[in-house]
This record gives C-alpha cells, sequence and structure tokens, in this order.
C-alpha cells in the first residue's frame, strides 16, 4: 500500500461530489509526484507538458475512478499511459518498464526521510526538556495547553519556550529560517 | 500556461461526476451497437423463418446461452479495460470456462460418431460462411464500443482493442443466432467460437490506432 493512498483517495471522493478545495489539494499534490516521474523519463524540458497534460486527462477521465480499487493505481495508470503516448508521438522506441504505482510515488518519500532524519538531528542539539516540548507540539500535533498540563508550566511559558527552541534552531541552520 | 494556473482552471470548473457515467457510456455504445448489428441482420440475410419453432427446441437456446455467456463476460472486461489501473484477469479468464463447457459437449457428440458423421457434425450446411457472418455483424458493434471506450480510459490498448472486439463478436453471435439453422453443439463450439476470436483479433490489431486519447 502507498502511504498517500488514503489522504488522496479521500481528496478524490468529495472531488468526485463537487468539493473544489479538495480537488485542489489533491491535484497540487499530484503535480509534485508527476513532475518529478516525468522529469526522470523525459528530461525537465518535456516534463512540465507532460504534466498538464496528465492532469487534464484526470480531469477529464475522472469519472472513470472505481472507488472500490486503489486511487494510486488510477493515477498511476494514467500517468504511464501519458508516457507511452509521449514516447510513441516521439517515435522513440523506448520500452516502458512495467514498474508499479509505487514508481510515481517514490521521489516524495525519500525527500520526507531525508528531511526526518535532518530534523532529529537538529532536534538533538536541544536539551532534554526543550526538545520533548518542540517535537510534542511541532511535529506531533499536541496542543499548547496540553503540553502545559503535562509539564506544569504556564501555557505562556510553553509557548515562549518553543519560540525561543526554534529560534536556537533556526540560528543553527544558519540565517533567517526560525519562522519556518 | 503555467501548472498552476492550469489547476485553477480545472478546480474552477469542476463539476459532480455521476457514480454511473461509466455504465452509462458503456451501455449507449452497446445498445446502438447491437441495434445496427441487428438492423443488418434484418436488411442482409435475415432472421430464420421458422424462428418461433426454433426457439422452442434446444439448439437455438444453446447458441443463444453460449454467446450470451460470452457477451455479459466481454462487457465485465470492457469495462475493466475502460478504467486505469484495474487488472482484467478474473474476467478474462472466466471465459475459458463457457468454451470449456461446449468443448466437452463436442466431444461427446464426436466420439461415439463414424468418419462421415463427424464430417456433418463439423461442417454443417454454413461452416463457410459462419464466423465471417459473425465477424460482419460485429461491425456495428465495433463502432459503438470504440466509441464508448474513447470516452473511458484504457491504459493498454491492445488489450482494451481485444477485449471490445470480443464483446462484439459474441454480441454479433448472439445475433447471428435468430438467423443460423445449425443445431449441433460441435458446430457452434468450432464455428461460432472460431467468429468471436476473429472479432477479438481484429480488436487487438485495432485498438492501438483507433482508441487513443
Amino acid at each position: 500500500m502507498i502511504p498517500q493512498e488514503a489522504q488522496y483517495r479521500d481528496w478524490m471522493l468529495a472531488a468526485l461530489v463537487g468539493d473544489a478545495a479538495a480537488y485542489r489539494m489533491l491535484l497540487q499534490g499530484l503535480t509534485r509526484h508527476l513532475r518529478g516521474y516525468y522529469a526522470r523519463r523525459l528530461g525537465p524540458a518535456a516534463a512540465e507538458d507532460a504534466v498538464q497534460e496528465t492532469l487534464i486527462a484526470i480531469h477529464s477521465r475522472r469519472a472513470t475512478y472505481d472507488s472500490t480499487r486503489p486511487f494510486t493505481a488510477w493515477v498511476y495508470g494514467i500517468a504511464r499511459y501519458k508516457l507511452v503516448d509521449e514516447f510513441r508521438r516521439n517515435k522513440r522506441n523506448a520500452a516502458v518498464p512495467l514498474d508499479e504505482a509505487g514508481e510515481l510515488f517514490v521521489a516524495d518519500e525519500a525527500e520526507a526521510a531525508s528531511a526526518k532524519r535532518d530534523v532529529e538531528k537538529l532536534l538533538a542539539k536541544l536539551p532534554a526538556a526543550k526538545r520533548e516540548l518542540v517535537r510534542a507540539i511541532k511535529l506531533e500535533g499536541h496542543s499548547i495547553a496540553d503540553e502545559a498540563a503535562r509539564t506544569g508550566m504556564s501555557e505562556t511559558s510553553v509557548k515562549v519556550t518553543v519560540h525561543r527552541a526554534l529560534k536556537t534552531l533556526g540560528d543553527e541552520v544558519g540565517g533567517n529560517n526560525a519562522d519556518r | 500556461m503555467q501548472t498552476d494556473d492550469l489547476i485553477a482552471h480545472l478546480t474552477g470548473k469542476l463539476e459532480p461526476v455521476r457514480g454511473t457515467e461509466v455504465a452509462r457510456v458503456l451501455g449507449t455504445g452497446l445498445v446502438v451497437g447491437m441495434l445496427g448489428s441487428a438492423l443488418l441482420m434484418a436488411a442482409t440475410i435475415g432472421i430464420r423463418h421458422d424462428i418461433v419453432d426454433a426457439m422452442g427446441g434446444g439448439a437455438f437456446w444453446l447458441k443463444f446461452v453460449y454467446t450470451f455467456v460470452i457477451a455479459a463476460l466481454g462487457l465485465k472486461l470492457v469495462e475493466r479495460v475502460g478504467r486505469p489501473g484495474t487488472d482484467a484477469t478474473v474476467p478474462a479468464l472466466l471465459i475459458a470456462i463457457p468454451i470449456f463447457v461446449l468443448m466437452a459437449m463436442m466431444a461427446m457428440q464426436m466420439m461415439p460418431a463414424d468418419d462421415a458423421a463427424r464430417h456433418t457434425l463439423l461442417m454443417g450446411h454454413s461452416a463457410d460462411v459462419c464466423s465471417v457472418l459473425i465477424a460482419a455483424l460485429a461491425l456495428p458493434l465495433f463502432g459503438g464500443l470504440f466509441w464508448s471506450l474513447r470516452k473511458l480510459a484504457p491504459t493498454r490498448l491492445t488489450q482494451a482493442g481485444a477485449a471490445a472486439g470480443l464483446l462484439a463478436g459474441s454480441a454479433a453471435a448472439t445475433i447471428y443466432a435468430f438467423h443460423c439453422t445449425e443445431s449441433t453443439a460441435t458446430f457452434i463450439a468450432i464455428w461460432y467460437t472460431a467468429g468471436i476470436a476473429l472479432t477479438t483479433l481484429m480488436g487487438a490489431a485495432l485498438g492501438r490506432f483507433l482508441l487513443r486519447w
């Protein structure tokens, strides 16, 4: 199972009943995967055209998605078809590998994994108490109130501590990235 | 156009999609194709004159059920190949079952028969035209089903063409059963199956040229 499957499928099902916001998230997410997929196979110059053609195909053929089947396999089927079509049009006789849907979603994952390693390295530079607060609030999504209750600090000092910790980390990576 | 603009454009004109859209498109192509095929037959070779009597006997229904079952599986197959990322292996393998059953019936007819009787069983009185007529009657169905598939999203065009050809041939054979006066399992197992095989091959050959979208 591809990790993005559940999220993308939810967006797709919402889009099929007319939810434009979910549809935008879906297309923006897919664009990132498609760019990587086509850039690796067609080169960066031709990739953007292929991405756009695929987005149009996804849009005009969206009724062919069967909600009982994996969404990522459906998108991959279209992306692969457009790749073959591109080769055919340019009379390039390249064999398109019979790879699987994972191919399309691979780049994002590798990036996410390496970003995660970087964050852990940075966090290791903080004192333990601060590190736990940053991890709980910024990475795991706990609320400030929760953490205040857990640690016995006031909400204000939780906020200040986290803010200062992020600033330290920002200085660590050199520059004005503290707000990111 | 920038990709972000394209996304905004597509998002802006998003409309809800009915869950029955694929069935509507396939149903339209199939029904129009079958009507065309039936009219083509009525205008040329006609319906057998004793059709009412024939419908009281087993031979007509053997032809009808055999081709109808293959057509039903063919419809499932076409629906699968029209949707990206969907596997069509199971309905494709199931098609072997009716063919196997009829081959078994053929073996039971052929084994006890002597050479002359075997020849009659195999050739009937229309062996030279049966498969060709089925393929000709399949032409309107080809048109309808290829139209449908082009509105869906076939991603493996040879497979998709073969599936459409199989459905076109088996639906045409169901119609042809109203004309044909042959009455043995052996004849049907050979010549009806050959007609359907012929249209399947035609579809496979044409798919990559006619099904691009």
